[in-house]
């Protein structure tokens, strides 16, 4: 995520320097405040601490490394303005030092990581932990979240900043810095960030915070109101939370989703994931939508009271997808890799032969998803025919994979695990 | 973070020896830049502040230029630069071209065949047109040729230029005296720390004998940074009371004998004198 020198124009990146040394220049004076001559030992050791956790290589499933930031860590145990401090600190020893990151992009740098990822970090953190008992298992989540949300932000900055420079900076047409345009940088960086270092950010966040808890409470309460000023809330709620979650779900997920099918799209907003939104037959799929959620209203609180207490969250959440399975009918033509031969036909204009001979050998029993009857899946029947047909298949198939599940469970009961291959000890 | 990685088994080499791998050349290249930092070479002579500066002008001068004969004219220019700072040659251009311009240049790989024409050739992939733009590929060049000339320019800063120097001329600046003795603080102890990883992850790879998964890993990890960032409350407390006891009192008073001589002016001129030319000429020779 470090920029080098000569990605940005020289123009771009000392402005930078404009949104970076106020914030440098308030935060050193609000770290002040709180404590004149104590903070300079406090920062300067953990801005190493920074530097030294950049260095760690956490291992990723798949065999590859990668290493965390920890500007969130810092941010929730000093508070963010100390975290400023201490990431820039370690980003400028880099830049100058270790060549990581260029002198004169030190601004946007400082910027992405040091002011940026420790305050979207921080501050979602306490948007989820709002209030939450400091040893809860709610702010773990909060952590990881925001941390989460910190570093994908960053990454989404750098792609901003880059895919700008084509714009601000070229000779007619020519490019003279970095080449890609917005519409490559900045989903690269963003799904590059939000699949993989963000993930381990998290996971790495959530894990030492649970350390600390563990092992050394007394940070998360004194010392955070030592060195930023803010008293620890340790108020009394202990629920999960479900509306924050949702909320950072859709902030994030949305403009992932958005790029996502901007991306397959060609970058057309009509033709999102690749499909023509304008064939949908829109008041078909309002009666839809009512049908659907009508049947829900009443069928899930039933199955809800009728299921045994052993499967009835699992029951529940299954009779709720099954409700929500017309849902597809919607999205415009067929799912890659499922179609028939005919939506082939006329999505492709010809049949491959092959495929053609094949898919008479074996035709299913309920085929297209739907219930073989006219009602149905006829052709010109409503939607929400169509969308009925789909609960019941989606039923059928549910209650057909658990019948499977539990023979298979039945069958595999009581042997015993295969044998484990952790030995050793541990120790530091 | 660019990940120097060098790997001295083949086959599986895990987090572990990376690890180590990392802290190892990290020190290493501390100490190769503090010998030659002491060399009596000419950058070495210059005062500092006035380094500085003129690398500073270069620096800005190079990245606005998008001249493939300029940039090319104060590559050398650097070299010579190295040459007679008694730097060894071979190292110094593959440490600067080995690494970020190289990877820049991967990064740029994909644009040369999306560029502006006259293409060399045209293949249609879908809805995509491909082709060799000869635009494109001399933007590209460019880009690399300024990432690479930018990188060497930082590297031969520090190269001849001892940190402690390079912080106080970062007061020539005027960067506030909080941030340099923070700085300079926080430089002293990522040793310390990066001895004490060392030591961590030593202890770890001598006394495991299997192959534990990924999860006990990244358990291990984060115990191992939740133990370092406890060793910081209680080493941060006692460097406070070290300080306290020798007197420190929030001020920040630190002493300078530099004095600029006549080469020193002469340099700044020098180097002040090129970045305006490269400025000047980048606007003619394309």
């Amino acid at each position: 995520m470090h920029i080098p020198d000569g990605y940005l124009s020289p123009v771009f990146s000392i402005g930078m320097g404009v949104a970076t040394v106020p914030a440098w220049a308030r935060a050193v004076r609000k770290v002040r405040e709180v404590l004149t001559t104590r903070t300079v030992p406090l920062l300067a050791i953990f801005a190493a601490f920074n530097f030294t956790i950049m260095m760690f290589n956490v291992p990723v499933p798949g065999g590859t490394t990668a290493h965390g930031v920890g500007g969130t860590l810092v941010a929730i145990v000093l508070g963010p303005w100390a975290a400023v401090v201490t990431v820039s600190t370690a980003l400028v020893l880099q830049a100058l030092f270790f060549g990581d990151g260029g002198i004169l992009a030190i601004f946007a740098n400082c910027f992405n990581m040091g002011v940026l990822l420790p305050f979207t970090g921080y501050w979602t953190y306490r948007l989820i932990a709002a209030g939450a008992p400091l040893l809860s298992v709610r702010r773990l989540w909060a952590a990881a979240i925001g941390s989460y949300v910190g570093i994908t932000l960053a990454g989404l900055a750098v792609g901003v900043e880059l895919g700008l420079q084509p714009i601000l900076f070229n000779d007619g047409g020519r490019p003279l810095y970095s080449p890609y345009g917005l519409a490559a940088a900045v989903p690269t960086m963003l799904l590059a960030h939000a699949l993989g270092a963000s993930i381990v950010e998290a996971i790495i966040t959530a894990l030492v915070l649970s350390y600390i808890r563990q092992h050394h409470p007394e940070y998360l309460t004194s010392l955070k109101a030592v060195v930023a000023g803010a008293g620890a809330d340790m108020g009394p709620a202990r629920q999960r939370p479900v509306w924050q979650l949702a909320v950072i779900g859709l902030v994030v997920g949305a403009p992932l989703l958005l790029v996502a099918g901007l991306v397959t799209g060609g970058g057309n907003v009509g033709s999102l994931f690749g499909a023509d939104w304008s064939q949908v037959d829109w008041p078909g799929v309002g009666s839809m939508m009512l049908v659907t959620a009508g049947v829900g209203i009443v069928a899930v609180p039933i199955v809800r009271f009728l299921l045994p207490e052993r499967f009835k969250s699992v029951g529940t959440a299954y009779t709720v997808a099954a409700v929500l399975a017309p849902l597809g009918l919607i999205a415009p033509g067929f799912a890659f890799g499922e179609g028939s031969p005919d939506d082939l036909m006329k999505e492709l204009g010809f049949v491959p032969s092959g495929l053609q001979s094949l898919s008479g050998i074996f035709s299913a029993p309920l085929s297209g998803y739907n219930l073989p009857l006219p009602w149905f899946s006829d052709a010109n029947a409503p939607l929400w025919h169509q969308g009925l047909g789909y609960e019941i298949v989606a039923v059928i198939g549910i209650l057909l994979l658990g019948a499977v599940v539990l023979a298979l469970g039945r069958l595999l009961r009581g042997r015993e695990d295969a044998p484990g291959g952790v030995v050793g000890g541990t120790a530091a | 973070m660019s990940c120097s990685c060098h790997s001295a088994a083949r086959g599986r080499v895990g987090w572990l020896e990376r690890t180590l791998a990392g802290i190892a050349s990290s020190i290493e290249q501390a100490v190769f830049t503090e010998e030659h930092a002491r060399r009596r070479g000419w950058l070495q002579a210059v005062d500092p502040r006035i380094k500085v500066l003129m690398f500073a002008a270069v620096i800005i001068a190079a990245s606005a230029s998008s001249s493939f004969g300029v940039l090319a004219g104060l590559y050398l220019l650097l070299l010579a630069a190295a040459w007679k700072s008694q730097l060894p040659f071979e190292l110094f251009v593959r440490r600067t071209w080995v690494g970020i311009p190289f990877f820049a240049g991967i990064v740029v790989l994909p644009s040369i065949f999306f560029g502006l024409p006259p293409r060399l050739f045209d293949v249609s992939l879908g809805p995509l047109q491909l082709g060799l733009s000869l635009p494109g590929l001399y933007g590209a060049t460019v880009f690399v040729m300024r990432v690479a000339v930018c990188v060497s320019l930082a590297v031969l800063l520090v190269l001849t230029t001892r940190w402690s120097d390079l912080l106080k001329s970062l007061r020539a600046l005027r960067a506030p005296q909080v941030f340099i003795l923070i700085l300079s603080m926080t430089y002293r102890y990522v040793f310390l720390f990066l001895h004490t990883m060392n030591g961590m992850f030593e202890a770890r790879k001598s006394r495991v004998v299997a192959r534990p998964g990924g999860r006990e890993d990244r358990r291990w990890i984060a115990r191992s940074m939740g133990a370092l960032l406890n060793r910081s409350f209680k080493m941060s407390g006692d460097v406070y009371a070290a300080m306290l006891a020798r007197g420190f009192t929030g001020e920040v008073r630190t002493y300078s004998t530099y004095r600029l001589g006549m080469a020193d002016w002469l340099a700044l001129a020098g180097a002040f004198a090129v970045a305006v030319g490269a400025a000047l000429v980048s606007r003619w020779i394309r």
